[in-house]
Formats: C-alpha cells, structure tokens, sequence
C-alpha cells in the first residue's frame, strides 16, 4: 500500500478558492442584485418592526397569545414578562433585527425547502441526489459556510441569511419528505381510485395529512436560523447575536447572558406560536368561539402593523451623512470607535458601526461595504493583510502613535525574555482570535526562536485570554500571552513585556486610520474626519478602564468627548 | 355484451419477467419462481367475463393474487400483459387523462381498512369523488348527503372518521364510492376488518342496495361463508390463476380439482368424527356470581333458549333451561336451585357414539375435559350434518 504521506497532497483548497473567486467574479452583477434587493428588504422590514411602539406590540402579542391559548396564563405571561425584559433591558432593537434575520432566513428556508421536499418525495431519483447533499449541509460547520457567504455578497445582514438558509434548510426539506412519504398506503390508493391529479392528491391529501411532520420540520428550521442569529454576527449580522458574539470576546458573563436569555424568549415565542398552528380538526371542532377567536387576532395584528405604519410616517428618518465604521472587538477598538462614532453623531452624521473579524474588516474595506476602520494595527501585526489588499484600500496614516506588542507575562515570572523561555505555563502562549495579526506574530516567533520548538499557540479570543490571565495571577501561575498596550491590563495587573531580541513580535507600531479605496470622492467631508482623528495611548487607556470597569462603551465614549471637547472639535474643523 | 371482459391478464412485479413467465407456463410454484428469477407472479392470464347487475366474487387465500387482480381492473397497478374491457371499449392502452375519467365516472372502489381520510368529516370524505370531478359544491353536498343519508349516517356528517366504529366507517367508504354513481364498484375485502355480527349487517345492506341500484359488483373475499352469501358466481385464485369460477351451489357440489376440494370444506373429514371437531362454544352462567335476572338477560342477548350452568372455578355442573330461570325469579331462589342435570362427553368422543345420547336428550350435550372444565357444547344439527357428509364419503368410495 502506497504511504499517502509520500504522494503529492491533492491541492483541494486550491481548487474550492479558486471555484469561488470563479463565481464571484463571474456572477458578480447578479450577487450584487440580490444583495441589494435582500439589504432593502431587510432594511424595511426592521424599520417597519421599529417602527411600531414597544408597548403596542407587547401589548398585541399578549392578547394573541391570551387568545390563541385559552384558559392557560403561562404563555401570556411568559409574553408578557419576557418581551418586558428585552426591552427593559434596552435590547428591543436588536431583538427586532434578529427577528428580521430569523423570519427572512426561515422565509426562504420554506420557500426553498417545501417544494424540494415534495418533490423528494415523489421522485426517488432526486431523493438519491439531494439526500446526500443535505447531510453534508448539516453536518458541515456552520462557520464554514460564512466564508463564501462573505465573498458572494459582503458583510451585513444578508450574507447572515444566506449561511443561515444553508444551514436550516435540511429538516424542513426532511420532514416534508418524510411527511408525504409517510401518508398511508391505503390513503394514497383511494385517492387514485376516485381519479385524483397528482395536484390534487398532493393538495387534497398528502399536503393535509403531512402538515404537523411539516409543521415539525418548520420549527427545527426556525430553531437553527436562530442559532445561526449568533455565528452570523461575526460578518456584521445586527441583533442579539453582537451582543453574545462581544460578550465571547469580552468574557463578560453577565452581558452574554441577558443576550442569550433575549434570544431564548424569541426562541420560545415563536416556538409556542409555531405550535398554535399544530392542530388536528377535532380539536378545532370542540373549541366554540373559534371564529372569534380568529377576528381577534387578525385585528389585532392589523393594529400592531397600523401602529408600526402611522409611527413610520410620523417619525423623522435619522438624516445626515451616512457612514460606516468597522471595527474589531478588541478592547482597544471598541474605545475608539465608539468615541468617534459617538463624536460624529454629535455633529450630524449618521453612524452605522459593524464589529467585524480582522479579516473579514479588510475585505469588506477592499469591496467598498465599509466605510473606514480606525484599527490598523501596522506594519507589523496587520502586515499579511495589508499586503493582500493594499491595493484597494487607502492608508490616511496613524491615529493613535507608539503601540506596542509582545510575549507579555504577570511579573512575578522570573523570565525576561523570549530567549529565557524553557518549559513554563506548560509551553502554551495563549493567544486571541486566530484571525488577529498579533497571532501570526506570535507563531513567527515560535518557529524563529529555537527554544520555542515543541511550544503551542492557543487561539482563543481576547475576553478569553484576559479571563485566563485574571485567573492565573490571581493564583500565582505561570502564563504567557499575546499582549499588546495600550490596554487596560497594564493598569491592572503588574505585567512585563519579554524581550523580543530577534525582533519577530515586531517593534513599537501605529494604529492606522484607513478607509476605502474612493471615499474622498463619495463622501469628502467623513473623509476629512478620518483623516484628522488622533488621540494619544494615554486616551485610549482612560476609556478602556471605564469600560473595563462597567461604564457601557457608549457611556465611556460620551465621557471622555466632554472632557475631551476642544481636541475632538479640532477633528471636524 | 358483459360488462367486464378481462383477456389474457398478466402480471409479474420485479425484473427478470420474461422467465418468469416462461417458468409459470411450465406450472411451476410462485416460491420457485420467486427464488430463481426475483420476480413475483401476481396473477397470470386471467380470463373472465362479468355481467351487468352481477355480484362477481373473487376468492382465495393471502397471496393468492385477489388484491392485485383487482387493481389491475382500475389499473392502480399496471399490467404486463393482457386485456380488460369496460362495455366493449378496451381500458388497457388508455392514457393518464383517460384512465382518470374512467376512475371517475365508471369505477369506485372500497377498501378493506376503508381508506377514509382523517383529516375530512363525513361529508367532505363522500364528496371527495365528485370534488376531484370538479362538480360544483352546491350538488355534489346534494348528492353526498343523500348517499349517507342512505347510510343512516346523515347526522354524523360534520364528524371525523377517528370518531366511528368500524362498521359507520365502512358504510362511509361505501357512501363515498356510490356517491359517484359508478357502473362497477370494486370492493377489496370490504368487510374483513369488521366484527362478526356487524360483518354480517353489512352483507345484509349490500344486497339490499344491489336489489335497488343494480350495480356490477366485483367482490374480492377469502372468506368462504362471505363469498357463499354475496356471490351470484364465485371465482377461486390460487397462485395467481383461475382454479374455478361457478355458481356457489357448483363448486360446492362439483369442485373442478383437489385445491377447490379442500378449500371449500370447512374442517378436515378425519377430525369430524371426535366431539372436539364438531363442537361450538357454549354461552355459561356462573351460579356462583349471576342470579336469575342476569341469565335471563344473557339468554335474549344471545337469543338461547339455555345456558350451561358453572361454577366461579369454570367447573361444569349442568344445564339452565329458560323455564327453570323464570321460576327461580318468581320464587326467590339462586340459579344453583334451578341447574338440570346435562348429558356430557369429552372432547375425543366418537360422533357416532354421541349420536344416541344427544337424540333423547333436550338440551345440547356438555364436552367437558378430565378437570371437569366445559370446553364446548354440542347441538343436534352439527351431528347429523357430520354423520351424512361421512356416510357420503362411504357411499363414495363403496
């Protein structure tokens, strides 16, 4: 048996990279088309759930629910309650966009997965082509499916549903093929023998006796476009799954939680909601009043979407030049960009921030979808980045001058530099997210210090690694991690840098504005703003404690601006 | 002209089915076929003409390919060779768009588990055939009301079938095939699923309707008594071929081969001669737990004249004559003050000695096993059928 090793790898990824540039390419116009028409789509159906008073839409959902369920108050009340909490919480909108997300990717689940699944059922040759392939969807990562999402149609919202159809789409396909397939022969028969179409069968009987396998499938499919609500806001899906996604980051438990539990209420609702339309006739017969029932609830409905259409109307779109402003969650960035946005949006514009991974920021800069980062970290750390797409965007210089990175370790370590390292912290340098310049640093210096050899780069995410620093100096032990300044770490916890005599973990750099590639022709007067925005390490510091400390960074932002006035007036001078 | 002429019809399912038919020609068995070539004979040239107005049964046991022959008449299933004709006209080589008329408006068909659809009422289940028609709601309500109207099942027609008995069900697939006012109605062991009694009330209102509307009727049973009751002529399968097809008086008096023999005896000639074989099971009154009222009630339930008196252990003790019960009501007393004593025999004793007992004596006799436990009682009809058909038997061979 020949050893596999020996042989020539396969160049598998080279071939699947190249398929997609292929249709990227080459179908360009017509992702473009859909993006546009999915983004307006979108946008419309958020503003319009905005749009309609909290309260009247709480309200409404109650009395549906009362209705719908009669004689029982869980339901109500966990309506009730649950929406009360989202909004109490200040998370109403996020909660109306991943609700937006959830119905456009469940939508197009259905719209796509019904049919194939009827016609599944009635032919065997296509039951043998699509049974495969929805396995292969289903059990493939859903993260896999964000890539060529982010490559056919940018970031935003309907790449989001895009990997969430992917992802949801198999049971409902399943299940209306089981469904179908599972009407009784004797069924199916007697529809023939009366001289039934094959329409008619299906409308008539097969579609009828399916609906609770369907209705099953629905739900499942509705339950995975939510999970996807969270994977999708890693390519700047809005909703709740933001606030999860920088809860990870940021191993903030208690922001992560009140996220997840949002989502388990929406999870829930629709849940319950979905179930009312599980019925059998027999039961529809023994409840009286059902006609009633009915005219409550669709008025009630009618009121709901007055309410969001009159509120509409009334109130004053937010004007202003629009800009987009992508950032990476890392403490760092989170400061300045919220004080910036939050600068800009006191003089007029009209600020849209999308948190983004570091790789996916620099393709949407490269495609025009963002307008500007302020969270180039060069020339080192971004270097690979930078160099793949230095062509498409444009560099307005540094924002923030002196940063540093290195191997940094609790002082309490009796080693100075990288050179010193044998066998500490069981020879694991934790790291943050994989897609970080900081990292392929790091694994530079692996491979470059011979010392090194046999140690291992975990990947992790920045929240994560500053919870396994917490945790380890708090019980005296050995750690190495990626660290950079200026961040809030330093002020807390007594840290060194190790000596880099090699030179890999790079020198002192720059956080550099840069912007896409024509926004001085679109849009002259934000270009003018990113080009004039500075401040200094000891800032960025200041705001990072208070948002470390509990201030929310909106909070934070707003404080250090009023302390700050003069400098960020010179900003839009 | 008949009504129904069907030609040379074959049909094999699986692959290989040119040697199988070879193989069926040189009248080998459908288990070797199936082992050598993977292909099931479901019937093989069948050749039958069936007459307007007609109670046509098809009889046979599982697997004998009744289920399929019927079928291929309305071509649920396709045939691999062969003619049918429906009034002259050939249905065989008709297309989809064709066939669908046919099903329409010349056959209907009612099923063995009655084929109802669960998620309609009654009345939406009837009118299924005329809504698949495209007749206009207001008539085809019309005519499926008057259908179950028919059926004495009008009041029911908001309910679902998951709320009926077996026999309502059945009378709504019956309803709901007549509604179309088919020329044949196709019925596939149409009353196998039912009980007994109400089996036997179903039989009763077919041929009260087959008086009225005259319809063909093609009727596929393996149930002998069925077949007997119903059939104007009666046809036998076996492996998917004709053994027979007669009057029922022929193929009980002149059965064309052994198969038909033994299908239409009901018990084996070698077993009627011991008591066990000719015995039926007895209606009982526990004296121990029953009184008179009970008894009483139980004997115009079962529509007896006597009941075979036990004890709370099933131990036999003797015979309940209604006169006797009707006494011990008047006076007061228990049913064991009223038990009269009852010939006995057990279950290996010779028909020929029973004979003599059972002539003197007024009740049925007892078979009682050596516990002293009732197993079953004997009446005087089934001795003396048993004693002529074994002195025919003797006269045969003599």
């Amino acid at each position: 048996m020949p050893n596999l090793m020996m042989t020539s790898k396969l160049p598998l990824e080279q071939w699947i990279s190249d398929a997609v540039a292929w249709l990227t390419q080459n179908w360009a116009g017509f992702f473009n088309l859909i993006q546009q028409l999915g983004q307006g789509v979108m946008d419309g159906l958020t503003g319009f759930l905005i749009a309609i008073p909290m309260p009247l839409m709480i309200a409404g959902l109650t009395i549906i629910a009362i209705v719908t369920s009669p004689k029982k108050w869980g339901f109500p009340v966990l309506v009730l309650a649950g929406l009360g909490l989202v909004a109490n919480q200040g998370l109403w909108n996020d909660l109306m966009n991943t609700t937006t997300l959830v119905v456009m990717a469940s939508a197009v689940s259905l719209i796509v997965g019904i049919p194939l699944g009827i016609i599944m059922a009635k032919s065997v040759k296509t039951e043998a082509i699509v049974k495969p392939i929805l396995d292969f969807m289903q059990t493939m990562p859903a993260f896999v499916y964000l890539i060529p999402a982010v490559a056919f149609f940018g970031i935003g919202v309907v790449p989001g549903v895009f990997a969430s159809v992917i992802f949801a789409l198999p049971p409902v396909v399943n299940f209306t093929n089981l469904g179908i397939q599972q009407v009784p022969v004797a069924l199916v028969e007697a529809a023939d023998s009366f001289g039934s179409t094959t329409w008619q069968k299906l409308f008539k009987l097969e579609l009828p006796n399916a609906k609770n396998t369907i209705i099953a499938g629905i739900k499942q499919t509705i339950m995975l476009a939510l999970s996807m609500v969270v994977t999708a806001s890693m390519i700047g899906a809005p909703g709740l799954g933001r606030g999860v996604l920088s809860a990870v980051q940021h191993a903030d438990v208690g922001s992560g939680f009140v996220n997840g539990i949002a989502l388990v209420i929406l999870a829930i609702i629709i849940d319950r909601f979905i179930q009312k339309l599980d019925t059998n006739p027999e039961q529809v017969q023994a409840v009286s009043h059902g006609n009633v029932r009915k005219w409550i609830v669709w008025g009630t409905i009618v009121v709901i979407a007055l309410g969001g259409v009159v509120n509409g109307m009334m109130s004053q779109k937010a004007t202003g030049k629009k800009v987009n402003i992508g950032y990476v969650q890392w403490d760092s960035e989170v400061a300045s960009t919220n004080v910036l946005a939050e600068a800009m949006r006191q003089h007029g514009y009209n600020v849209t921030m999308t948190p983004l991974d570091n790789a996916v920021l620099w393709q949407s800069l490269a495609n025009k979808q963002v307008d500007a980062t302020l969270s180039a970290w060069l020339p080192n750390t971004h270097k690979q980045l930078y160099s793949k797409y230095k062509n498409d965007v444009s560099v307005l210089g540094p924002n923030l001058k002196g940063v540093r990175l290195g191997l940094v370790v609790p002082d309490y370590m009796d080693v100075n530099s990288i050179s010193d390292l044998t066998n500490q912290a069981n020879k694991t340098i934790v790291g943050i997210e994989p897609g970080a310049g900081i990292m392929a640093a790091a694994q530079k210096t692996i491979d470059a210090y011979p010392n090194l050899s046999g140690w291992q780069l975990q990947a992790s995410s920045s929240g994560a690694m500053s919870t396994a620093l917490d945790k380890a100096y708090k019980s005296k032990q050995p750690i190495v991690i990626t660290g950079w300044s200026p961040h809030w770490m330093f002020s807390k916890y007594h840290l060194k840098y190790l000596e880099d005599p090699k030179g890999t973990m790079g020198t002192t750099e720059n956080i550099n504005t840069v912007v896409r590639k024509d926004l001085k022709k679109t849009s002259p007067d934000v270009y003018k703003v990113m080009k004039k925005f500075k401040w200094s390490k000891d800032d960025m510091e200041q705001t990072m404690l208070e948002i470390q400390n509990g201030k929310s960074p909106e909070a934070a932002a707003a404080d250090w601006i009023k302390a700050h006035q003069k400098q960020v007036d010179q900003w839009f001078d | 002209m008949p009504k129904v002429e069907i030609k040379h019809l074959t049909k094999i399912f699986g692959k290989h089915q040119k040697a199988a038919l070879k193989m069926v020609k040189e009248n080998r068995s459908k288990d070797e076929i199936l082992e050598k070539t993977g292909s099931t004979v479901g019937v093989y040239d069948i050749n039958l003409e069936i007459e307007t107005g007609e109670i046509f049964v098809i009889m046979g046991l599982s697997g004998s390919g009744k289920s399929t022959l019927i079928r291929l008449l309305n071509r649920l299933i396709e045939p691999t060779s062969g003619q049918i004709f429906i009034d002259g006209n050939e249905i065989t080589h008709l297309n989809k768009r064709q066939m669908l008329e046919i099903r329409r408006k010349k056959m209907s068909m009612v099923f063995q588990n009655f084929g109802l659809f669960p998620h309609r009422t009654l009345l939406e289940n009837t009118e299924y055939g005329l809504e698949v028609q495209g007749v206009p709601a207001e008539e085809r309500t019309r005519r499926a009301e008057a259908a179950l109207n028919n059926a004495k099942l009008l009041s029911f027609k908001d309910q679902y079938p998951s709320q009926l008995s077996g026999g309502m069900q059945q009378r709504v697939g019956l309803a709901r095939a007549l509604t179309n006012d088919p020329d044949v109605l196709l019925m596939d062991e149409a009353f196998s699923a039912l009980d007994p009694l109400v089996r036997r009330e179903m039989q009763d209102e077919l041929l009260d309707l087959q008086a009225n509307v005259q319809k063909t009727i093609i009727f596929i049973t393996h149930d002998l008594n069925e077949a007997l009751r119903l059939g104007d002529r009666i046809a036998i399968m076996k492996d998917g071929q004709l053994q027979q097809v007669a009057t029922g008086e022929e193929i009980l008096t002149n059965p064309a081969n052994d198969y038909v023999r033994s299908f239409v005896e009901d018990v084996d000639r070698s077993r009627v001669l011991v008591a066990e074989s000719i015995m039926v099971p007895g209606f009982t009154a526990n004296v121990d737990t029953d009184g008179p009222n009970v008894a009483l009630h139980r004997m115009s339930k079962e529509e007896v004249s006597g009941l075979v008196a036990i004890t709370k252990q099933r131990k036999f003790l003797g015979y309940l004559t209604s006169d006797e019960v009707v006494k011990a009501r008047k006076e007061q007393k228990s049913l064991r003050d009223v038990v009269e004593p009852m010939p006995t025999v057990t279950p290996d004793t010779l028909i020929a000695d029973i004979m003599p007992i059972i002539y003197d004596a007024k009740s049925p006799v007892a078979v009682v096993d050596e516990d002293q436990r009732l197993k079953g009682i004997i009446i005087r009809g089934a001795v003396i059928e048993a004693l002529a058909a074994t002195e025919g038997d003797e006269h045969n061979d003599a």
